[in-house]
Order: C-alpha cells, then sequence, then structure tokens
C-alpha cells in the first residue's frame, strides 16, 4: 500500500514551481515516441507501397514531407499535455525562430535553399551530377544538405546552400548526350577509308544513336598525323560504357584494315651532309 | 517455339535452343541463340513454362528505353481527313516466363536481331527510342518469325493538311502483343496537329492468337495512360 501510494506520489509530482506533472511529462515523452514510431510505419508502408510506381525523387520527398507532418502534430499535440497552448506555441516558435534565424543565418539560408532545390529540381536521386567539383550519384537531397556518392564510392555531404549557388552538370538530366574521341592515322593511310571502318563500327553498336546520327571527319592536319574527330549520341544513362568500349574498338578496327595510329615523328635536316659512311646494323 | 509448356521441354529453332532439364523441383533451364548461352536453375513443384514474344525494348537493357520509334523505308503522305491501314514490321524479342497458379516471373528474354537505339525529338527534351527500320505493307507481309512480328496500324489524319509520315513512335507500356505462328499488334495512330499525334494499342485479342505476357503487369504495375502522344513530329 506505502509502495503504492509512494508511486503515486512521484507519478503526481511536480517539476519545479507550476511545472508540469511527472505523469505529464511521461505522456509527452508518450506521444512523442508514438509519433514517430507512426511516422516510420507509415513511411515504411508508402516506400513498399509506392517504389515501383513513382519516380524515386518525388517518393523521398513524399516520405519525408509525410514523416516530418506526423512528428510535427504529434510535437504539437503532446506539448499541449504539458500545459503550453498551440497558440502560445506559434507565438513562442515565432519568436524562436527570429532568434534562430539570427543566430543560424546559414542553417536558415541552407534550408531555403534546399526547399528551392526541392523545387527547382536541378538534380534527383540517382542524376549522375557534378556539383562543385564533386562527382558522383546523387543519393538524397535533405532539407540542409545534399549527399552524393562519388564514383569512386565516397560519401560526400555538400550544405544545400553550396549545391544551390553552385554550377551544377547533371550528366543525365537529358536523354542522350555527345562525347568525342580524336584518332590520328598516318599521313600515307587513306583518310576516307578510316571515315568508314570507323562508320561502320559505330552503326553496328547499340547504344551509338542512329539520330542524331555519329560524325566522323578530318579535323586536324598534325604533326605526326592526320587526325580523325569521331562524334557520337549515347543514351545519358549508358554513355560511360560506351565511351570506355569505343575507342579501343576503334583502334582494333584501324589497325586490322592496315591503318595505324603513328607515334610522334619529326624530319631533321642536316645543314651540312654528314661525311663518312653510315651502316646501319641491318645493312651491315 | 511460342506457346506453353511442361517444364521438360526442349526445343530447337532457326538457331534458338531452349530446352529445361531434370527432374523434381529442381530444374535447369538453358537457352542459347546468336552466341549467347543462358542457365538458371528453376525451383518449382507444379510450373509450366511460357515462351512468348515481349515488348520489343528490353534487349539488351530494360533500362534504356521504354519507346519503339519505326522509321519507314517508304514515307507516307495521308490525306487530310482520311483514314488507312497499313502493316509494318517490329523486332521480335522473345521471353521466357514460369508461370503457376499465384505468380508470373520472367526469367530470360532474347532476341535475334540486332538492337539500335535513337533519339525521338531534341536532345534537350527528347526520348531515347529502340529503333527499328521496316517497309511499309498494304497486306499483311510475311514475316521470319523469330525475327520479326507484324504490326498493323490504322492511321487517321485530323489535321487539315496533308501529312507526311516517316516514323511513328510506340510506348511499350501500352503495347498489346499476340501470337500464333507470329507476333502480331494492332496499334492506332491518330495526327493531330503538324507535330502532334497519338499512338495507341487495340486490347481486342484477334481470333485464333493468344495473348502474350505482358511484362509490364507480370511486375505488378497499373496502366493508368494507355496513350502515347508523339509531340516532336513525323520526320
Amino acid at each position: 500500500m506505502n509502495i503504492m501510494g509512494a508511486l503515486q506520489d512521484v507519478w503526481n509530482y511536480q517539476l519545479g514551481t507550476g511545472g508540469p506533472k511527472v505523469w505529464e511529462v511521461a505522456q509527452f515523452v508518450l506521444i512523442i515516441v508514438a509519433a514517430i514510431v507512426i511516422a516510420r510505419v507509415i513511411r515504411t508502408n508508402i516506400r513498399r507501397i509506392m517504389k515501383e510506381r513513382v519516380p524515386k525523387n518525388t517518393l523521398s520527398n513524399m516520405e519525408k514531407l509525410v514523416y516530418y507532418t506526423i512528428v510535427f502534430v504529434g510535437f504539437v499535440i503532446a506539448m499541449s499535455t504539458i500545459g503550453f497552448s498551440l497558440s502560445g506555441l506559434l507565438v513562442a516558435g515565432g519568436i524562436m525562430g527570429i532568434v534562430i534565424g539570427f543566430a543560424s543565418q546559414t542553417v536558415v539560408s541552407n534550408l531555403i535553399s534546399g526547399l528551392f532545390l526541392i523545387i527547382e529540381k536541378p538534380i534527383k536521386i540517382g542524376d549522375g551530377v557534378n556539383i562543385d567539383d564533386v562527382a558522383g550519384i546523387v543519393e538524397d537531397v535533405r532539407i540542409l544538405s545534399t549527399t552524393i556518392r562519388t564514383y569512386d564510392g565516397i560519401y560526400t555531404r555538400l550544405p544545400n546552400e553550396k549545391v544551390f549557388s553552385s554550377n551544377i552538370q547533371n550528366y543525365v538530366a537529358h536523354g542522350a548526350r555527345r562525347f568525342a574521341y580524336s584518332v590520328g592515322i598516318r599521313y600515307r593511310d587513306d583518310a576516307d577509308q578510316a571515315k568508314e571502318i570507323i562508320t561502320n563500327l559505330l552503326e553496328s553498336h547499340p547504344l551509338v544513336l542512329k539520330n542524331p546520327a555519329p560524325q566522323v571527319f578530318v579535323e586536324e592536319l598534325g604533326n605526326s598525323s592526320v587526325n580523325l574527330k569521331v562524334r557520337m549520341w549515347a543514351p545519358s544513362t549508358h554513355w560511360y560504357g560506351v565511351y570506355t568500349e569505343m575507342l579501343w574498338k576503334i583502334k582494333v578496327a584501324l589497325e586490322k584494315e592496315g591503318i595505324q595510329i603513328p607515334f610522334p615523328q619529326r624530319v631533321v635536316w642536316f645543314a651540312d651532309t654528314l661525311k663518312g659512311d653510315i651502316t646501319t646494323d641491318r645493312q651491315a | 517455339m511460342f506457346g506453353t509448356y511442361n517444364l521438360d521441354v526442349h526445343l530447337e529453332e532457326e538457331g534458338i535452343e531452349l530446352r529445361v532439364e531434370g527432374t523434381g523441383r529442381r530444374r535447369r533451364y538453358y537457352r542459347k541463340a546468336g552466341g549467347e548461352e543462358v542457365e538458371k536453375v528453376v525451383y518449382a513443384d507444379r510450373a509450366k513454362l511460357i515462351v512468348c514474344p515481349v515488348e520489343p525494348v528490353n534487349v539488351p537493357d530494360t533500362t534504356i528505353s521504354e519507346h519503339l520509334l519505326t522509321e519507314l523505308t517508304t514515307p507516307a503522305v495521308i490525306a487530310s481527313g482520311s483514314r488507312d491501314t497499313f502493316y509494318v514490321k517490329f523486332p521480335v524479342e522473345i521471353g521466357v516466363f514460369v508461370v503457376d497458379s499465384r505468380d508470373v516471373e520472367r526469367i530470360d528474354i532474347f532476341t535475334k536481331t540486332q538492337p539500335k537505339y535513337t533519339l525521338y525529338g531534341p536532345p534537350e527534351r527528347g526520348i531515347v527510342c529502340k529503333w527499328w527500320k521496316s517497309d511499309l505493307y498494304m497486306e499483311e507481309p510475311e514475316v521470319d518469325r523469330l525475327f520479326e512480328g507484324v504490326m498493323q496500324v490504322d492511321v487517321k489524319n485530323d489535321y487539315y493538311q496533308w501529312m507526311e509520315l516517316h516514323h511513328v513512335v510506340f510506348w511499350a507500356f501500352d503495347m498489346k502483343i499476340f501470337y500464333n505462328r507470329h507476333a502480331f499488334m494492332h496499334a492506332h495512330l491518330t495526327i493531330q496537329k503538324r507535330t502532334i499525334g497519338e499512338t495507341s494499342f487495340i486490347t481486342h485479342k484477334p481470333k485464333n492468337m493468344h495473348k502474350a505476357v505482358d511484362i509490364y503487369q507480370a511486375k505488378g504495375l497499373k496502366k493508368l495512360k494507355e496513350k502515347y502522344v508523339m509531340e516532336w513530329g513525323f520526320q
């Protein structure tokens, strides 16, 4: 009986003068925990149900919106259990907002930038991008920061303010992209034949687009070689595989037909004829 | 080759070999076509194997495109307000599925055709499409059935001017493929403006044909939109 009484006393104990009672604090914690649990369950279900139906980026934003809305509603309800009214909370929130705004301009700047990034959508989750010389795949666009997995697998967090104010190169925003090689052949080789060999090779590759058609032309009469420019378009999502594959294939195809890629060479003229006999090893 | 089989099948046709070996719950699936070989182990009690044509956008990679652009060798000039029907050929991709009373699972897709892609529209906004070139036929053409299928296209020109048609774009998500001896699709093309048209597919199953397994429905995806709007013209 005494134990029950003691527990009841603790339960009804008031924290400070005019403060909330222990059971009210417990209720507050319980509501917050319940809100987080409910938010997580709903988020998981949204992810499971919508994964195949909506784009990854939209799904991520949807998950965040639902999650934070539920947590916020839970927080507001929980606050009312310890004596904070919603109107009081809004007033307090407004004042706090001003204080926080002045105190943490960078955070607010990141927040606003994050909102603009979500609205403008220059990048989406899964895009291959280069932001402020950080190249990789966008992992997440959060409220305060954007995370990128670089091509060598390193987790990189960029503040949204930086993302928003930097030049963003999105490699997959358009359906297709162009890339080019320079291929040098010897002066004695037939450039038209080389162009035909390369064109046929590009035609036979599935991912070198039919339209816009590939271009092969003599770009420059170089010091040691006739330089051909080879331009092609490929689907943006698969261009790198084509890029790494085709240069060597071009080299092999040209050599198969007797066309070679020359080493750098220089013709040297002597002012005076050399005196004496020069006999090479081969002649000897 | 197209049809439904028990899990002890051995098919050989035009350079394609497909077989399922073994007994009991564990079977071995083997396929050889065009120098490519695929082997998989299939665990199943009571299942059937379906071999049928599928939407021709899956090989070499399902993530590249969802559209098929058929380029006409001979362009068609269509009078304003007219309706007509012509036939084109499309590349056949062959899907192999295991199916039981609860689910359909794709285990293999292959083709005898040489895939090629193209861009429909400008680089900044266009879409990557699987590319195929076909003659335009007034009557249903003969086809090498494991290489090409037949698509009937009902075309209607609602625009007030003559239109010249060089290519048509179809959305694989919307395709309805049928088969008996060969693969068959029946499409509609409505020309609405100089650069805008709409393509869709007719769901009605032709007589004596079977409906092919729909890959997207097999994945559990619901089709909300059933038309593709060609917004980058016909030339």
